[in-house]
């Protein structure tokens, strides 16, 4: 399969975990493309492959087989220091628990991905940061601590932590799991809206038909094969 | 900024790891310094100490003097003495080295005495510069009586040992003595014991060194000498550990300007207190690194469990872009900063523990620690070991949270994620 420019092309993707003796496999020959800038759900129950997906497009695990290109690059193929850099520069992720550090506040974990950033001023690191904290809708509680937020908030946090960077592609591994449905909602429309208004390109997974519902593509997945996309 | 940033926060979070480590530095720093310095400070009191002198306190006299055990048999004749150009050469030359903290010219012979007790006894004559008495080099000082007058004739200051121990002689009174004159006879004199001199540091029960003590100008007039001889020259060296590179130095200049003479140390004790130093060094070095080896060691040991708890975090900021060499930096700063605090307030525990050390000095009347540093014993600091202490605690801050640390930044991204 060719490699769409600015866009994600996974080809002939294979990924097989040992566990004992057995080899279970969680994703098997998977060809995809996902165009730059859209709103993506990756959809299957529990154990189809989803996170295993989003984990090689991020570059947090290794394929056994095939390819990942992202607007043309062959990104599993970079060498360590590069893969780094694609992770900071290019990426954002979003977790299902939030994954906020709790010593900091709302403002600092914001921060955190900017630390990379030597290329930017403090100044227009601060910027940024209340920029996205506003956008997120917290700008009333950039001093608090994670514990001192809700579940929908916290999400919100990341979210803000996930595009303080300005990345071109969002992974969000199952960003609503852990919210009500309501709150859930609130934070699908607040990532639909960035994607809107920014471009970015942003693929989540999801087991849950209303979170499906928000997505302009549904990629389904059962055991570790497209079943539609 | 931001990163220290940071690591403060992560060290707040684990408050009771990092009291600990903090702890553990600043005994660690504390008990280093002070050892160091205390070590250092007991090395230089040997050499300033009479009697114990590590080679310190060395003597040049003339070539053919047995001084095997320093109480040389020493002869009278104006001829067979150093002569007052060769004392003032010799002196001159001592004093333009700077190891050398302070020279002395002596007479020093044997005579004999009729004393209290008993009928006849022997006893090491020193005549030298009362007015140098109290200097600290001597080590001696007035411990009864009253001191010798500068040219004051026919008065002697025995030893603590000659007349409080043996009970030989009695402050203010006159015995008959046995001194040489310049024709190397011995002459009956009548002496006042006008002075009682105790050594200031010596364990006086475990040595008793029976000496008489004479003003030298007094002395010389006394036996005849017209001429300002001495039978030998005594330096000291400021730190004895000196006197390997200094003796030789000393020789090589006596060989081409004075050849009669020789310059000869402390034989008798130097092995004994070269060993005591060196077994005192060892031990406190022992302490030392045992003590480093525990710090390095919980150090490694509560920067693992850091590393274990936060996991997740890890995977976090791997995510999110942290490189192998970021989250690295991150626990290596994060152990830096709390042993480097912990160390700074144990160096400065110590500095004033020091401080208070050398106001008070270290009183005590226990025979070894008399041999080793004396009575009113005050250390103080010195600059080479401040430079080796931070050496060693810098790099204790820097190498022992950096093997978890880079184990931590070797984690796998995934398996870090999956702990939550």
């Amino acid at each position: 399969m060719a490699a769409v420019r600015n866009g994600i092309t996974l080809t002939g993707l294979c990924k097989e975990y040992r566990l004992g003796k057995t080899t279970v496999r969680a994703l098997q020959n998977v060809d995809l493309e996902i165009t730059s800038g859209s709103f993506t759900c990756v959809a299957g129950p529990s154990g189809s492959g989803k996170t295993t997906l989003l984990n090689l497009i991020g570059l947090i695990d290794t394929p056994t087989s095939g390819t990942v290109h992202v607007a043309g690059e062959d990104i599993q193929g970079l060498p360590e220091k590069l893969r780094t850099r694609y992770r900071s520069r290019t990426l954002g992720f979003i977790f299902q628990s939030f994954n906020l550090l709790p010593v900091l506040d709302v403002f600092e974990n914001v921060h955190l991905p900017l630390i990379l950033h030597r290329e930017l001023t403090p100044l227009a690191k601060k910027q940024r940061v209340l920029e996205m904290v506003e956008a997120v809708g917290l700008g009333d509680h950039i001093r608090h601590k994670p514990f001192e937020l809700s579940g929908g908030q916290r999400q919100r946090v990341a979210i803000a932590r996930a595009l303080v960077t300005h990345p071109l592609i969002v992974l969000a591994d199952e960003p609503t799991a852990n919210l009500d449905s309501e709150t859930g909602a609130e934070v699908l429309a607040l990532m639909e809206g960035i994607n809107r208004d920014r471009g970015t390109t942003f693929i989540f997974s999801s087991h849950d038909p209303r979170v499906m519902e928000h997505a302009a593509r549904v990629i389904r997945l059962h055991d570790g094969r497209i079943e539609a996309a | 900024m931001e990163r220290l940033s940071l690591c403060l926060r992560n060290l707040g979070r684990h408050a009771w790891r990092t009291r600990i480590i903090l702890l553990i530095a600043l005994l660690g720093a504390f008990l280093t310094f002070l050892f160091e310095n205390l070590v250092e400070d007991i090395s230089r009191k040997q050499s300033d100490m009479f009697g114990r002198a590590f080679s310190g306190h060395f003597l040049v006299l003339e070539k053919d003097i047995e001084t095997k055990n320093s109480f040389g048999f020493y002869f009278y004749k104006p001829e067979q003495m150093l002569s007052p150009g060769e004392v003032d050469a010799v002196r001159m030359f001592l004093a333009s080295l700077p190891e050398v903290s302070g020279t002395q010219e002596r007479i020093v012979f044997s005579g004999l005495y009729y004393g209290t007790k008993d009928a006849e006894r022997g006893f090491r004559g020193v005549a030298m510069d009362m007015k140098e008495f109290n200097r600290n080099f001597t080590d001696i000082y007035y411990a009864s009586g009253v001191p010798l007058q500068s040219g004051e004739q026919g008065t002697c200051a025995p030893s603590w040992y000659e007349y409080s121990r043996e009970k030989n002689l009695e402050i203010g009174k006159s015995y008959v003595f046995l001194l040489p004159n310049r024709e190397g006879e011995f002459v009956d004199r009548s002496i006042l014991a006008k002075g009682g001199i105790d050594y200031r540091s010596m364990p006086k029960d475990a040595i008793g060194l029976s000496s008489i003590f004479f003003d030298l100008a007094g002395f010389r007039a006394l036996v005849g000498y017209q001429e300002p001889l001495a039978s030998e020259v005594v330096g000291f060296l400021s730190d004895a550990r000196t006197s390997g590179r200094v003796l030789p130095r000393i020789q090589a200049w006596l060989d081409t300007r004075e050849p009669r003479l020789k310059v000869v140390s402390w034989r008798e004790y130097a092995p004994i207190f070269a060993e005591i130093v060196l077994g005192f060094d060892v031990a406190m070095k022992a302490v030392e690194t045992i003590l480093l080896a525990i710090c390095v060691l919980l150090v490694v040991k509560l920067t693992t469990f850091s590393i274990i708890e936060r996991y997740s975090e890890i995977g976090t900021l791997r995510a999110i872009g942290f490189s192998r060499s970021d989250v690295t930096l991150q626990f290596t700063l994060e152990g830096f900063l709390a042993i480097a605090a912990g160390a700074a307030v144990g160096f400065l525990m110590a500095a004033g523990a020091i401080a208070v050390l050398h106001a008070t000095g270290v009183h005590n009347k226990a025979i070894f620690w008399s041999y080793m540093i004396g009575d009113g014993f005050r250390p103080s600091f010195h600059s080479g070991k401040i430079l080796v202490v931070v050496g060693v605690f810098f790099a204790v801050a820097v190498l022992a949270p950096l093997f978890p640390a880079i184990q931590g930044g070797r984690l796998s991204i995934l398996r870090t994620l999956e702990k939550r």
